[in-house]
């Protein structure tokens, strides 16, 4: 019987000259990815973990088990009870956005795993499928049994299913980056970018958020979830060193529109999380000063270690850090009913806190929350004034991220209109552009909202948007936690009474 | 006729559709977009219309300014 160290290696690189068929008929490039390159040039495709399939399984049952067991100790109902409100909703936003986003990833892996250039790269997607498909399992395994206590937890399953707005977003970026995708663009846009870049050191930090929000459950499981994506992130390096020796401005070109596009969820999904869901005395540190210190940095290494530029709109980048999660919350916040969680209000303290954080365009925001705060000062709290408080005018989408069009300041909105082949299109921002315009065949006939709403295919009237075709119910829909009944509005009142 | 439009007020965090009338006049579509972004942006009284960086003659109509479908216009102070 041979050894471990005879066989793996003669497993894992399995790879043969063909004789029925060609090379490009096998791996052709519009499924595998371009460059195309003979096998000659990928044959040198490795990585560190090596694992076979028994190691792969006896680590993931351990770590099942490590999740389990903390489910049973600390995951039940009366558990997450106790969470705090806004925690509680943050939990709702990962538990719709996250479990079949990892499904797209298995599908993603399966086409590396058939398609990918060398056996070993095909070995580990392999692995990368089925820790996509448990990365699918654990978070619907966890949340959705939560819909006994709140039904908003119902969108763990059906988030994707519907045309809520956030949900048109995250299928145009999940479906171009995982179900749509070729094997090299998909390894180098969600291992590098996605993964390296981002999620692997998200995780980390959403570890540490629910961990100061006694939120134990969530907390081992994002660590679960990211030693399996610290693993098969590696699948990306070496795919991105050829593709760099062989077309590097095409290179250049996926890395910088792949940080955009998925910084663009990223900093709506954490940056949310962090600066409103958390509770103020549970924040270990700002959304911003999480992404200079673990995102960003971590980034400008990679970047480095492969030899590539910063992406041109690097600067426009670094002034988004200190606004535009706010434009967007403060714009869910006016439009909470579209979507599937409650919101707060950050009250004087918050608003010092934040004021501290994001010095350079709060005043703005300041402003912003002193009209809606006045406005719930003038109807006075209660569900029954929900929607004396939301907005009525349609909010507008970005024409590639399908996003508000809330990216710039409120002093200055950035969005642009551009007319190709006779129709018009906007984007939020410069690099939104810029990518439709490098492959407008890719995302020119897809609608957003509200085209749909004037095509006639979603209805425009409020109301029935959203029961009809965001899929909310008036239980399900997002309210204010609080129904605009806080404490500091309250105190505000009584000392103008 | 309805001419749907991307308004942007000064001081707001997103773009709304307003569905303007080609017969309304400049100010009558600043009005729109303010009372639509009321919940977020208080009122002002002196505001103006800026297309393409251009501020418009207010007493201009949709569609003498040449605004069409999906265009772009904002409403700033001043």
């Amino acid at each position: 019987m041979l050894s471990r160290e005879e066989w793996l290696p003669l497993a894992r690189k399995l790879d043969w000259t063909y004789s029925y068929v060609r090379e490009d008929e096998v791996f052709p490039e519009v499924i595998s990815g371009r460059p195309w390159l003979p096998h000659s040039e990928w044959k040198d495709w490795e990585e560190s973990f090596k694992t076979s399939y028994r190691e792969y399984v006896d680590n993931q049952y351990e770590k099942d088990m490590a999740v389990q067991a903390v489910h049973d100790a600390v995951g039940r109902i009366e558990n997450v009870q106790k969470l705090a409100l806004p925690w509680l909703n943050s939990l709702k936003v990962h538990a719709a956005a996250l479990p079949l986003a990892e499904f797209t990833g298995v599908i993603g892996n399966l086409r590396g795993a058939r398609f990918g250039r060398d056996s070993a790269w095909r070995t580990m997607a392999t692995f990368g499928a089925l820790d996509e498909y448990r990365h699918t399992q654990i978070p619907l395994l966890l949340f959705h049994p939560l819909l006994r206590l709140d039904s908003q937890f119902d969108w763990a399953h059906k988030f994707y299913h519907t045309n809520n707005w956030f949900a048109v977003a995250a299928r145009h970026f999940f479906d171009e980056l995982t179900l749509g995708q070729n094997a090299i663009e998909f390894h180098i846009a969600t291992n590098v970018v996605l993964e390296t870049g981002f999620t692997n050191l998200q995780f980390v930090g959403l570890a540490s958020l629910a961990r100061e929000s006694s939120d134990h459950m969530f907390e081992r499981m994002v660590t679960s979830i990211q030693t399996d994506e610290a693993r098969h992130a590696q699948i990306g390096h070496p795919v991105l060193t050829t593709v760099m020796k062989h077309d590097p401005k095409y290179a250049q070109y996926l890395v910088d529109k792949w940080f955009w596009r998925n910084w663009r969820l990223f900093s709506i999904l954490t940056g949310l999380s962090i600066d409103y869901l958390t509770a103020p005395d549970q924040r270990p540190y700002s959304f911003k000063e999480f992404m200079e210190e673990w995102i960003i940095d971590q980034f400008l290494r990679t970047l480095d270690e492969f030899g590539l530029e910063k992406p041109w709109y690097w600067d426009l980048l670094m002034d988004e850090l200190d606004i535009y999660h706010h434009m967007i919350y403060a714009s869910a916040y006016s439009y909470r009913a579209t979507l599937w969680f409650n919101f707060v209000i950050p009250g004087p303290a918050e608003r010092k806190w934040l004021r501290q954080k994001y010095l350079k365009y709060w005043d703005d925001m300041d402003a912003v929350w002193e009209q809606i705060s006045e406005r719930w000062r003038t109807v006075g709290p209660g569900a029954e004034n929900e929607l004396a408080v939301h907005g009525t005018a349609m909010p507008t989408f970005c024409d590639l991220c399908q996003l508000p069009l809330s990216a710039g300041t409120p002093r200055k909105n950035t969005a642009r209109v551009l007319v190709h082949d006779g129709r018009k299109y906007i984007f939020c921002s410069e690099p939104c552009q810029w990518i439709f315009l490098h492959e407008p065949e890719r995302y020119a006939n897809h609608k957003d909202v509200v085209k749909r709403v004037l095509s006639g295919e979603a209805p425009g009237q409020l109301p029935n948007l959203l029961t009809e075709y965001f899929n909310l119910t008036p239980d399900t829909w997002g309210k204010d936690a609080h129904h605009g009944d806080y404490e500091w509005l309250r105190a505000r009142k009584d000392s103008a009474a | 006729m309805p001419v749907p439009l991307y308004g942007f007020l000064e001081g707001d965090t997103v773009g709304l559709l307003i569905l303007a009338d080609d017969g309304d006049t400049l100010e009558v579509l600043a009005q729109k977009l303010q009372v639509a972004a009321s919940l977020r942006v208080a009122p002002r009284h002196r505001v103006r219309v800026v297309c393409n960086d251009k501020t418009m003659d207010p007493t201009m109509t949709v569609a003498q300014a040449g605004l069409q479908a999906l265009d772009r216009f904002d409403v700033r102070s001043g």
